[in-house]
């Protein structure tokens, strides 16, 4: 092993509220590929944005090959040979490819853009990739895997020392992957040292040397060679106890039933193609799909944000017409618990009263549609209780409360409204482990209250853990569906196979 | 660089250009050639200065996604500005003209800076400045024309020729020509751009969105000087009224253009087309002796077609998109089942 | 009255007396600031305040300007914005003048047919803004220039003097009575208070109710907050649009009629001077720009105090383009103060997730929420 090229030290980062990073180390050696593992919310994406400038530090230190270094801003640590790809897309969409790739240091020639050198300059870094695709198109005709590659391309342009790959392959394909691998081994065969955050391990198992591991914004494991610890210690390690200790109770759908929300052989203005699915009063129906396979937009579709263009939708057997989510709750009791809580969620700048209380207003309305507060305030009090939302009181704004309060803040408000079928959206995302668990058991006791729910998440896991179905999807179409069996092992075999059955590869 | 229009886009310079020509010769018909005769041509591209300016001014803060109220207000007071000084203080007319772009820059920056450091909304600084200049624009000319005679030389360039072009519009040209230019090969430009088009990533590229706001703000303000300057130099006199009616045809001609309200684009020859047309329709307007409130309703009404036919068509496109890959969908699926039947037939 | 309505207005009534919160609300220093003003002016120039001949017109701007303001602060509670707010009220008052002039018809039935007028040129704007999704800044500022040229063209093709001037019985009484007028038993009202104000009073007070105490104000106000949100909870955020403009419509064509009949005579430069002034009162009260807040009893004070610099100005014999040059001042300096206000009030949101708050401020004027 080398010396270390980059070293971060005791590095502490809180908001309001949170200790993001709390005495965080890692050091990368060069020649080497080290992952960063974590669960969502463990503070890797932080750690991150501390390496590369975009945020600063509480406390502590980082070296770079053994020089201290305070990064201010991103361009600081682009000097300094610290190539990023970020989780989220960051691109220039209305410049071209090579521009994007050179934009933190653009070829100039008397003072002049030199654009023949940005095409030329940009066509390497694509080599390097073996990216076939010509430097001058819009960014704005790329596929977000395509940006990805972009976005790496770029992350090789300057003289880059250490890289750090937030994500990598979240959403491209595996030939993609593959490729995007074999540069990374030959950095690390250059010299260069990798950090690579995944939630993949197989990826990491094949690839890393060693490991850091994340939980709760504290490391857990420092500096680890990766041989030494196997798969399921990892997870133990990352979750912080055994995964066994959840115990998906007895579960029993009564199949006799007809299902109360079917789709037949639905075309949407989304781009899905020949979806057919159904779900039973009582079931827990879960849509699983890697990024991009088009669950949300399916869901939109079902809410009336996107046309269905050919094939039935059907409410309790009746063909439905839903032009908005306002139709889909009032005419076929129809909620729909969205993915991003802050953007779409919750209202950040409203209290707990409005928030929750924002679906029934039309129940509570007294003549002339005035509502009466006392009335507003018990309906949103029992919700509180029953979901047990941690609030100082109903008065509190939305942005003060943890991701976790939100997103029951978030559900609070749909079974205020009383809906017969819930389509909730990748509910614990950036969410602890503890209310995880009390997640899991709140749908489990819908489900049994009698409510068909519609599931959608990407984390195989929890899939196998809450639903009694599994419906894959792949490339806007549906893969098939499966009965879960509860045995994780089999079940994620069953599961991937399907996804790779329908996709040879783009 | 290739230098190739998006699909799109040159359709849309297109339909411009036809626009133009189609309206001329309507005009010159019309007016029994009379139109294309040297005087009113003069005439016409005298005229056509202002709104050119005035909406590079416009673009130049759509192109960061902000927007610049005080365009006309700048101008205003930078003409009745330098005619005071000239009329009543004294001073060379050239400088009278040098102050126009001075005062242009130095109002822009206030705006960028207020922007910048307060944080407040774009809209609102532009307002208020907007405001205090108006009252400034008043307080200096009050009620008075300024006569154009105090500063001869300076009005002698305005109703020069270059080439059998006025002189003030070969000066637009070159305005446009330089902004263009800086646009596409400076990295300046190239960052009020980004900034524009994503603050976030264009924050990790080492960019200073701070810096982008100010500048862009700053360019605006100089090149609503310069209008001012034309306005200065072309005009018979100068009173309270000048810029007084730049609001709309700042935004007409960058919209129309072709210019993203969201921020990321310029568009120099589609604003540059754009004014022809606006200048047009005041063209006709005279032509066929209309009130002068005809042309507000003309072109708001043009605006608001070209804003909603735009988005209508983004609609439409990814509308169209969707129904390709669920074409696609389709056919993957239903692909199989003909692998099959195909197969059943050949083993009969 | 406690007209301040939003979740965080709640949050901070619920804290009983607080007494540093209630000092630092923008409300409370309005109505310090012109405490001190009717002070100065009135010990500068002890005839200021004096009977009839000033207060009246006086309270007869504030009335005006007030529904102006909240014909601004109705679209501003949707994170939108209304540039044509002073061309939609001389609208309103052509429809009026219209119904005067030349239909001949009775006064309250005049007025509604100017209000319906408001209405649906505001209505037209808010579908067409809910419709394209362009942002209302481009659409308002277009409309507003399509009336600039409509309004003109209709008076002088319908009236000789490019003004309708006829006056049905009650205009009189309500655009200049005082209630010197109304008398009761013998005993006759003040002078000073022109019968306007109770009108006006009224709408105050509805539109206040409407946000406080009704679910389409709840509805609007979450609108502006977040529309996606807002549509993601059943909520009919196009239909709350168009609503809101209407309403602002309506309103615009309101202040605009009432200002007819205080003159006497309706004419397309009815409404020029509203729109720097809309902006002001619910912007020095308090109202977001971004939406989701609002307070009408701030639009009140802010309007009270503009107008009252105003004729502080008159009196010591100030030019009117010094008041130009003052609003333009105090909005700049209500601003800061109000994005200080608006920082503070963000910050305990910046709770992190996986992506801490790192984004930058919203992208200005032209993040209408419809655009989102």
């Amino acid at each position: 092993m080398s010396t270390p090229i980059l070293q971060a030290r005791n590095v502490t980062k809180t908001y309001p509220g949170v200790k993001a990073l709390d005495n965080v180390n890692l050091t990368l050696a060069g020649g080497e590929i080290h992952a960063l593992l974590g669960e969502n919310g463990a503070g890797k994406s932080t750690l991150i944005k501390y390496l590369t400038g975009v945020h600063t530090a509480d406390s502590g230190s980082l070296l770079i090959s053994g020089a201290e270094q305070t990064f201010s801003n991103p361009s600081e640590s682009t000097e300094a040979g610290v190539g990023v790809v970020h989780q989220e897309r960051n691109v220039i969409r209305e410049f071209t490819v090579a521009e994007n790739i050179v934009l933190s240091r653009t070829p100039k020639k008397f003072g002049f853009i030199d654009w023949k050198k940005v095409n030329s300059e940009a066509s390497r870094c694509l080599a390097m990739l073996d990216f076939d695709i010509d430097p001058s198109t819009p960014i704005s005709k790329l596929s977000s895997a395509q940006i990805q590659l972009v976005e790496i391309a770029r992350a090789l342009y300057t003289d880059t020392k250490v890289l750090l790959l937030d994500e990598p392959t979240a959403s491209i394909s595996d030939a993609e992957a593959a490729k995007l691998f074999k540069v990374i081994h030959r950095l690390k065969d250059d010299g260069a040292a990798i950090l690579f955050v995944s939630h993949k391990l197989d990826e990491v198992y094949a690839h890393c040397d060693t490991v850091t591991v994340l939980r709760d914004g504290k490391t857990v494991l420092s500096d680890a060679a990766l041989a030494d610890h196997p798969h399921d210690e990892i997870v133990n390690i990352m979750v912080g106890r055994s995964l066994a200790s959840l115990v998906t109770p007895e579960r029993s759908v009564n199949t006799a039933v007809d299902p109360v929300l079917e789709l037949r052989n639905v075309t949407t203005t989304a781009g899905h193609g020949g979806i057919s699915l159904d779900v039973r009063p009582g079931e827990i129906l879960g849509l699983y799909g890697l990024v991009g396979a088009g669950r949300t937009e399916l869901a939109h579709a079902i809410l009336g944000r996107e046309r269905i263009t050919e094939g039935e939708l059907l409410v309790n057997g009746k063909p439905a017409k839903i032009r908005s989510v306002k139709d889909a709750l009032h005419d076929y009791g129809i909620g729909y618990v969205t993915e991003s809580r802050k953007e779409e969620g919750v209202f950040l700048d409203a209290n707990i009263t409005r928030n929750i209380a924002a679906t029934t207003w039309g129940k509570l309305a007294g003549p002339l549609g005035v509502v009466k507060v006392s009335d507003e305030r018990a309906l949103v009090e029992k919700y509180v209780q029953e979901l047990g939302i941690r609030i100082s009181s109903q008065d509190q704004l939305a942005g003060q409360l943890s991701g976790g309060n939100q997103q029951k803040v978030s559900l609070a408000k749909w079974l205020a409204a009383d809906p017969k079928i819930l389509i909730i959206d990748e509910p614990t995302i950036g969410i602890d482990v503890r209310t995880k668990r009390s997640f899991y058991e709140l749908i489990w006791g819908l489900a049994d209250q009698g409510l068909a729910i519609l599931l959608i998440s990407s984390d195989l896991a929890e899939m196998i853990t809450l639903a009694d179905r599994i419906a894959v999807m792949d490339s806007f179409t549906l893969a098939g569906t499966v009965e879960n069996t509860r045995h994780y092992d089999s079940m994620s075999q069953d599961v991937i196979r399907l996804i790779h059955a329908k996709a040879p590869s783009h | 660089m290739k230098l190739k229009l998006p699909a799109s886009l040159g359709s849309q310079y297109l339909v411009l250009l036809a626009t133009i020509v189609i309206g001329a010769v309507v005009l010159g018909i019309s007016s029994g050639g009379n139109f294309f005769g040297p005087v009113s041509m003069q005439t016409f591209f005298q005229f056509l200065a202002v709104p050119i300016l005035i909406g590079l001014a416009q673009m130049i803060t759509l192109a960061v996604g902000q927007l610049n109220l005080a365009i006309g207000a700048i101008g205003g007071v930078s003409a009745c500005l330098a005619a005071v000084m000239v009329a009543d203080w004294g001073f060379n007319p050239w400088l009278g003209a040098l102050v126009c772009l001075v005062v242009g820059a130095v109002a822009g920056l206030a705006n960028g800076i207020l922007v910048v450091v307060t944080k407040i909304n774009g809209f609102i600084v532009t307002l208020a400045t907007m405001t205090v200049l108006l009252g400034v624009q008043y307080a200096l000319v009050n009620t008075r024309t300024i006569s154009a005679d105090n500063w001869k030389p300076v009005a002698a360039l305005g109703k020069a020729s270059v080439l059998g072009l006025p002189a003030i519009f070969v000066i637009a040209i070159v305005v446009a020509v330089l902004v263009g230019l800086a646009f596409k090969y400076t990295t300046t430009g190239r960052h009020l751009l980004a900034s524009g088009d994503n603050e976030h990533a264009a924050t990790l590229a080492g960019i200073s969105n701070d810096r982008s706001l100010t500048i862009a703000h700053g360019a605006s303000g100089l090149i609503a000087g310069f209008a001012g300057f034309v306005s200065f130099a072309s005009l018979p006199g100068v009173n309270q009224s000048v810029g007084g009616d730049w609001l709309l045809s700042s935004f007409a001609a960058p919209i129309i253009g072709g210019v993203s309200l969201t921020g990321g684009t310029v568009a120099v020859f589609g604003t540059v087309l754009a004014a022809f047309v606006v200048r047009l329709v005041d063209s006709a307007r005279a032509e066929f002796q209309l009130a002068p409130a005809w042309v507000n309703l003309v072109i708001g009404a043009v605006i608001l077609g070209t804003v909603a036919l735009g988005r209508l068509r983004e609609n439409r496109e990814s509308t169209k998109a969707g129904m390709l890959r669920a074409r696609v969908a389709t056919h993957r699926i239903n692909a199989p089942h003909m692998a099959e039947t195909a197969a059943k037939e050949a083993s009969l | 009255m406690s007209n301040e309505t939003s979740p965080a207005g709640a949050a901070k009534r619920r804290q009983g007396i607080d007494f540093k919160r209630y000092l630092t609300s923008p409300q409370f220093f309005l109505v310090l600031i012109i405490v001190v003003l009717v002070g100065i002016i009135g010990s500068a120039k002890p005839n200021a305040f004096n009977g009839a001949f000033v207060i009246a017109p006086l309270l007869t701007s504030v009335a005006i300007f007030t529904i102006v303001g909240l014909a601004q602060m109705m679209v501003l509670s949707i994170g939108q914005m209304n540039i044509a707010v002073g061309n939609m009220a001389a609208f309103g008052a052509m429809f009026t003048g219209l119904a005067f002039d030349l239909w001949k018809m009775p006064f309250i039935a005049g007025l509604l047919v100017g209000l319906v007028a408001g209405a649906l040129i505001g209505a037209l704007t808010g579908w067409i803004i809910a419709k394209t999704g362009v942002n209302s800044f481009i659409v308002t500022l277009a409309m507003s220039f399509a009336l600039l040229g409509l309004i003109p063209t209709v008076y002088t093709t319908l009236s000789p003097g490019s003004a309708f001037t006829a006056k049905p019985e009650g205009m009189e009484f309500l655009g200049r009575g005082t209630f010197l007028d109304v008398c009761m038993a013998g005993y006759c009202g003040p002078a000073a208070i022109p019968v306007m104000v109770v009108p006006v009073l009224l709408v105050v007070l509805l539109v206040g109710g409407l946000y406080s105490k009704t679910k389409l104000g709840r509805e609007i106000l979450l609108t502006g907050a977040n529309i996606k949100a807002a549509e993601l909870s059943a909520i009919p955020t196009n239909k709350r649009v168009v609503l809101v403009h209407a309403i602002s419509g309506a309103l615009a064509a309101f202040a605009g009629i009432l200002l007819a009949t205080s003159t006497g005579s309706f004419t397309p430069a009815i409404g020029n001077e509203f729109m720097l002034q809309s902006f002001l009162g619910p912007i020095l009260g308090g109202t977001l720009l971004a939406g989701g807040y609002i307070s009408v009893t701030g639009t009140f004070l802010g309007i009270t105090l503009a107008l009252l610099i105003r004729r502080g100005l008159e009196l010591f014999g100030a030019g009117i383009e010094m008041l130009n040059v003052f609003l333009g001042l105090i909005l700049l300096v209500a601003l800061s103060a109000e994005r200080i206000r608006t920082v503070r009030r963000r910050k305990p949101a910046e709770l992190p997730s996986e992506t801490p708050p790192d984004q930058p401020a919203d992208r200005q004027a032209l993040s209408s929420g419809a655009t989102a």
